[in-house]
């Protein structure tokens, strides 16, 4: 007899130890102890010859995250994380090359093995490589950066643009937001700087890709990308890490800001192993007939709680997001989204899909706002969860506020199981059962993977086929 | 109707001072930037927390919200950060016989 579709879908990132959970030799430049302090801010801020404002700003931020209790909503998972367990600054190398052959040899081979060289060349505009706490690699096409385009590492984009950081840094979250928020802004470390000029469409991606390979690792990257009226960028991350059995902790802060008329598209692909706490802070402003997307996949970590946000401050704008997580053994993903419509005649989506399996939760969170004065504003809010078994858990928390009159809102939430009779169904009808699990799993998701650019869904795809090759036999 | 309400005599909120005064169910923060006076509502508009209490930059003539680091312009009452992105009430700050008055309704 054909084993369940538990058994089957167990196999999801079965061969992550493989593909992605390998570490290198820790030939470190500098590393610093575990824990965090006054002296440990200061020594990043040094070390990256920052201008005092910058200084200054970590140093409150710091007392902000000191002062500030560990939040007790989202889930239980988050008494585990450790702040004093942790490393705050891992540097791999002296500055970030623009050629692969100036980032160290060991480091260079973690990005080979992962595809991303390969990735550039094919169909990528830009790369940006993270490893622990800075960035070793980042090159922009060149007929981009001719445009006016910018894409550099957030240490350099400091350095070497200061008047456009320092005017746009903080101001879509500022660092007493939240206690994560505050924790990234005390000790942030590399990310990307985008800078879009008015009317410039990039229509090739631009990525970056995170790497953690040391244990006990924090790393707070921090990115702003600007799209500059009528501009229009494409981001996507990806990120990934060895499995280890003590806990390192990912905090990234993340602000979009779209000028009238421009979109942005940001596309997020977590794959981080399963021992990473992903407590991460995203938020977007869209101005007048501005349009800014989420695409955000979640597949790794312990816990995720992550949010994307958009505040639609301008007439006509447009928000959307669309979420997708995994949640397997050991697994919550705490995810979802926000949209606050303040400008009238706005428009958002958010389409949010959780699949939970082998004892994991899945949950959605979300809310939606509509302002005094947004009148004509229009929502779609869509959230549905796919339970694999009877041990796993969905969980969802809609908030819906609305204080206009004139505006159209749906919602509609369902949960569902892949039950016997579905499988029943389709079995009924000549396919076997690995493929028609198969069938409701893709059919499931499937709104969201077309969204995402070829290769992720490619990659997506992949994971759905090896849950399916645990069937056999 | 608007009315008139007295905050204290001039020399009591001296450049980089600012004060708390009621009027009615209404609380309102009262700021000297380098000698220039401005009133606004001390509620936040992204969750009611108090903003008086948050810092004060006399220089940029700003007060942060100290609950989520809202920046408020106290010229405006606009925020300048999110999460909060609607402004706040301000007031017209009148000097009087040696003493800061404002027109509240």
């Amino acid at each position: 007899m054909a084993v369940t579709e538990n058994e089957a879908l167990a196999a999801i990132n079965a061969d992550y130890e493989q593909r992605y959970g390998f570490r290198d030799a820790e030939n470190y430049l500098y590393k610093a102890p575990k824990g965090l302090n006054r002296e440990i801010v200061e020594k990043i801020s040094e070390f990256k010859s920052e201008p005092q404002w910058m200084r200054d700003f970590r140093l409150k931020a710091l007392d902000h995250f000191l002062s500030r209790p560990q939040p007790t909503w989202g889930s239980p998972l988050l008494a585990e994380v450790d702040y004093d367990d942790i490393h705050y600054f891992v540097r791999a190398s002296e500055k970030p090359g623009r050629s692969w052959d100036d980032v160290p040899e060991d480091v260079k081979n973690t990005f080979d093995r992962l595809g991303i060289p390969e990735a550039e060349r094919k169909f990528l505009a830009g790369v940006g490589a993270q490893y622990e706490s800075e960035v070793v690699y980042h090159q922009v096409r060149e007929d981009l950066e001719k445009q006016g385009v910018i894409f550099l590492d957030m240490d350099s984009g400091l350095r070497e643009h200061e008047d456009i950081v320092r005017e746009h840094f903080a101001t879509v979250i500022p660092p007493n937001d939240n206690k994560l928020a505050a924790l990234n802004s005390a000790v942030w470390s590399g990310g990307s700087f985008v800078y879009v000029p008015e009317g410039v469409h990039v229509e090739m991606p631009l990525q970056a890709y995170f790497r953690i390979n040391t244990e006990n690792m924090g790393q707070f990257e921090r990115t702003l990308i600007i799209a500059a009226p009528g501009s229009y960028v494409h981001y996507v991350e990806g990120c990934t890490a060895p499995t280890y059995s003590s806990s390192s902790l990912h905090s990234a802060v993340v602000e979009l800001i779209a000028e009238p008329g421009a979109r942005i598209r940001y596309t997020t692909v977590q794959n981080w192993s399963t021992n990473v706490f992903n407590l991460v802070t995203k938020r977007a402003v869209a101005q007048e007939d501005a349009t800014v997307e989420w695409v955000d996949c979640n597949l790794g970590s312990r816990l995720t709680m992550k949010y994307p946000s958009v505040y639609l401050l301008g007439e006509r704008a447009h928000g959307e997001i669309l979420s997708i997580a995994f949640a397997g053994k050991g697994q919550h993903q705490d995810a979802g989204g926000k949209i606050i419509h303040a400008a009238p005649n706005t428009t958002s989506n958010i389409f949010a899909k959780s699949i939970s399996k082998d004892g994991g939760r899945g949950s959605y969170r979300g809310l939606l706002e509509i302002a005094k004065g947004a009148h004509g504003a229009r929502s779609k809010v869509v959230c549905d969860a796919l339970l694999l078994d009877e041990h796993s858990r969905s969980d969802t928390y809609p908030t819906i506020r609305i204080g206009e009159d004139d505006v159209n809102v749906g919602h509609e939430a369902t949960v569902s199981k892949v039950g016997e009779d579905q499988l029943f169904y389709l079995m009924a009808h000549g396919i076997p059962e690995d493929e028609a699990s198969k069938l409701i799993v893709n059919g499931f998701i499937e709104p969201i993977t077309k969204e995402l650019p070829m290769e992720y869904a490619v990659e997506m795809n992949r994971l759905i086929e090896l849950q399916m090759e645990g069937s056999i036999g | 109707m608007p009315q008139i309400i007295d905050v204290c005599p001039v020399e009591e909120l001296p450049p980089g001072e600012s004060r708390l005064v009621e009027w009615e169910d209404l609380e309102i923060g009262v700021f000297n930037c380098g000698g220039s006076l401005y009133a606004i509502e001390d509620r936040c508009s992204h969750d009611d927390g108090p903003l008086a209490e948050g810092e004060f930059d006399q220089e940029n003539c700003t007060v942060e919200c100290p609950r989520h680091g809202s920046l408020f312009d106290l010229k405006t009452g606009t925020p300048k950060t999110l999460p909060a992105y609607v402004p706040v009430d301000t007031f017209a700050v009148i000097i009087e016989d040696e003493t800061i008055k404002l027109e509240v309704e």
